[in-house]
């Protein structure tokens, strides 16, 4: 199998099959990383920013010098643009939107366990949206998508202990912010 | 991961149950659309829009050039006042490429 840097080589000298490799190589974890900025009801969005990011690197490819890994320069670029367009249409109704598109699947017999359970999960998509971009990421990632702390770390860019970190960070600070609007995480 | 102490536990029990839905995955035709569009946005236009924009660079800059000296500038002002943006156009561009690739995304 080739490399990267031999497919991007070949990709440089206007090879489109060369380039199609690297597409196939990088849509998965590309779509995974701006899916993760994103949040659950923003997925044709991360589609879109799959295509942008493959068109920008399409159109970049000749600039690349190699200095960086491609795979960190590429999961550079999804990362600013997924935390782009999600500035973009933050306007949007998010909170209500990602309680519901997770589907809790705790909810208890009784209609008061039912709605208690609701607003906990709603409360809880509003605490984890006022979390920074990469905490946010790295929760999506681990909890929702299944990746391991490696995956986290190499799409994020940053080493394992980082990206352990960070989840550390982001459960201590949602487990907090659960407390003080009176919720309890059991 | 390592130990977690209870309280931590207790979110990541929330997380796990909160977050459990179906993974997304990207369309079967995702790189036939992506190969459609690279191919329409690549070569001919672009070269044609290079053409286009140095015709239009130059014109200007000689039309600036005939003016300003019509004003009674000197060669030498009027080259840094025509050279001057785009080298500073150029480094900006060399200092972004140079920093572009190795730079991280931590947390804000």
């Amino acid at each position: 199998m080739e490399s990267d840097s031999q497919l991007v080589a070949r990709a440089q000298s206007g090879d489109q099959q060369a380039f199609a490799e690297l597409v196939r190589r990088y849509r998965a974890l590309v779509f995974r990383l701006a899916v993760s900025i994103l949040g659950r009801e923003f997925i044709p969005e991360a589609e879109d920013v799959a295509q942008e990011v493959f068109l920008k690197v399409h159109h970049a490819i000749e600039s690349f010098r190699g200095e960086a890994e491609f795979s960190s320069w590429i999961y550079r670029i999804t990362f600013n643009q997924a935390v782009n367009l999600k500035a973009r249409v933050r306007f949007r109704s998010l909170h209500m939107d990602e309680t519901v598109l997770y589907q809790a699947v705790s909810l208890g017999p009784g209609p008061y366990r039912q709605a208690e359970t609701a607003l906990r999960d709603q409360a809880l998509a509003e605490c984890i949206q006022t979390l920074p971009d990469v905490y946010q990421s790295a929760l999506r990632l681990y909890y929702w998508l299944g990746a391991g702390v490696g995956e986290v770390a190499e799409l994020l860019g940053v080493p394992e202990n980082t990206a352990k970190s960070y989840l550390h960070r982001a459960r201590h600070l949602l487990h907090g912010m659960l407390k003080e609007r009176g919720y309890s995480c059991d | 991961m390592t130990e977690m102490e209870p309280r931590e536990a207790e979110i990541d029990n929330l997380l796990r149950r909160f977050m459990a839905a179906p993974v997304p995955g990207l369309p079967p035709d995702f790189e036939q659309r992506l190969m459609r569009a690279v191919r329409r946005g690549s070569q001919p236009l672009d070269r044609y829009r290079r053409i286009l924009l140095t015709g239009y660079g130059l014109t200007s800059a000689v039309t600036s050039a005939v003016v300003m000296r019509g004003q009674g500038l000197g060669w030498g002002a009027i080259s840094v006042m025509i050279l001057g943006p785009l080298a500073l156009v150029a480094a900006a561009r060399w200092a972004r490429r140079a920093t572009y690739p190795t730079m991280g995304h931590g947390a804000k």
